[in-house]
């Protein structure tokens, strides 16, 4: 008896990719805005 | 909710915050080291390495313990990387991605066609499954275990497969990140060459990243180039494999060709955020004093530094080498011949094609 195959991990890898992108983008408008300020990043 | 549920989202939630215990452990060893040990040997230590080998450390340390298995659902390498990579985007500038763009293109179509031909030949002639001579082919010439993922969705591979072939990428992976940044050096590279040839031969993306970080800034953006460029050359590779499998491997009736909402599907979109994140910041560098730019990029790079140590963390913590005895010599045999290919001809085609090449 195999395992499943998987597709689900192709999925979750997907979702990782569109999150990833999404919150480094708006870590960096925020550095640019101004809400992240220089030192506070320890 | 379940109390399943609730308690695998415990878990998760509990791997992640182990994570972060190391991760700023790798932060004050990077920053404290230098000081209460003086020489060259602690200043040289950076922490890619203080965070694998926290992460290692972890590894066993949770294993002996038997929660290494519960908590794994928090250590999310893939994101971490991806965060980290977007992030660094910040700091090079569009001109240098669309330079650079050009030879990273050509030198990754003739590795990944090159190594990928000749690891699925030399693990045919092994006797290895067609699934996992799809998946190791993958892993070994595109992106380690993100391509292998992909691979593995494309032709159904079992998971079985798909937790071996990743075990492999990261056994290989951890010793290149010291050996190849080493070897540049020996071999006196430019930090863009050197930096190349990491992209190029490095299967996984994050060591890819602390290896380029070793050598220096410049090299880690000319190495995250190349390996983001391969990276978004999995779309290709996985319609051919999905295309190959349905009609030459399985022969399923009816099966259909994949289209380009396959490509859409398998493209890896952190690649877009990527090119998003140095447009953004060349614009921004654009409207402001050169001072006043350094110090705001400064802060996105401390943001890059703490997903790539997290992301670094997260590797030491699921290298696993049980899955690795199960399979016997055979594709550790196949893996490490495609990966001396691929390091001496990733060597070539960075010498070639970067030579002269500044950041």
């Amino acid at each position: 008896m195999t395992e499943p195959p998987t597709r689900q991990e192709s999925r979750t890898q997907f979702n990782e990719d569109w999150a990833a992108t999404l919150i480094g983008l708006v870590l960096l408008v925020l550095v640019i805005i101004g809400v992240i300020p220089p030192g506070l990043i320890p | 909710m379940t109390q399943t549920q609730a308690s695998v989202r415990t878990n998760v939630v509990l791997g992640v915050v182990v994570v972060l215990v190391l991760g700023a452990a790798t932060r004050f060893l990077e920053k404290n080291v230098p000081v209460w040990f003086e020489g060259d040997v602690a200043k040289a230590v950076e922490y890619p390495v203080y965070a694998i080998v926290l992460g290692l450390i972890g590894n066993a340390v949770l294993t002996a313990t038997g929660w290494r298995e519960r908590l794994e659902g928090g250590f999310r390498t893939e994101f971490f990387i991806k965060t980290g990579l977007v992030l660094l985007g910040a700091s090079i500038n569009l001109k240098v991605i669309v330079t650079a763009a050009g030879p990273a293109i050509i030198q990754g179509i003739l590795l990944i066609s090159s190594v990928f031909l000749f690891t699925w030949w030399l693990a045919g002639r092994l006797g290895l499954d067609d699934k996992l001579r799809a998946l190791l082919s993958a892993a070994v010439s595109i992106c380690g275990v993100s391509a292998a993922i992909a691979a593995a969705g494309a032709v159904q591979a079992r998971k079985e497969q798909l937790a071996y072939t990743a075990s492999l990428v990261i056994a290989f992976a951890l010793p290149s990140i010291f050996l190849v940044p080493w070897l540049a050096s020996v071999f006196g590279l430019t930090d863009e060459v050197a930096g190349a040839w990491i992209g190029g031969n490095i299967d996984t993306t994050a060591a890819v990243t602390a290896a380029g970080a070793l050598v220096g800034e410049d090299a880690l953006a000319v190495a995250s180039i190349v390996k983001v460029t391969q990276n978004a050359l999995i779309g290709v590779v996985v319609i051919a494999l999905t295309a190959w499998f349905a009609f030459r491997v399985e022969r399923a009736p009816g099966a259909r060709a994949p289209g380009i909402g396959e490509f859409w599907t398998r493209f890896p979109k952190f690649v877009l955020g990527f090119v998003a994140a140095s447009v953004i910041a060349t614009w921004y560098l654009g409207t402001v004093s050169g001072a006043e730019g350094k110090e705001v990029i400064a802060v996105a790079n401390d943001l890059r530094v703490w997903f790539l140590i997290l992301a670094f963390v997260s590797i030491g913590l699921e290298f696993k080498v049980s899955s690795l005895r199960e399979a016997g010599w055979r594709p550790v045999a196949v893996f490490a011949s495609a990966a001396v290919l691929n390091l001496v001809l990733a060597l070539g085609l960075a010498l070639l094609l970067f030579s002269g090449f500044t950041v």
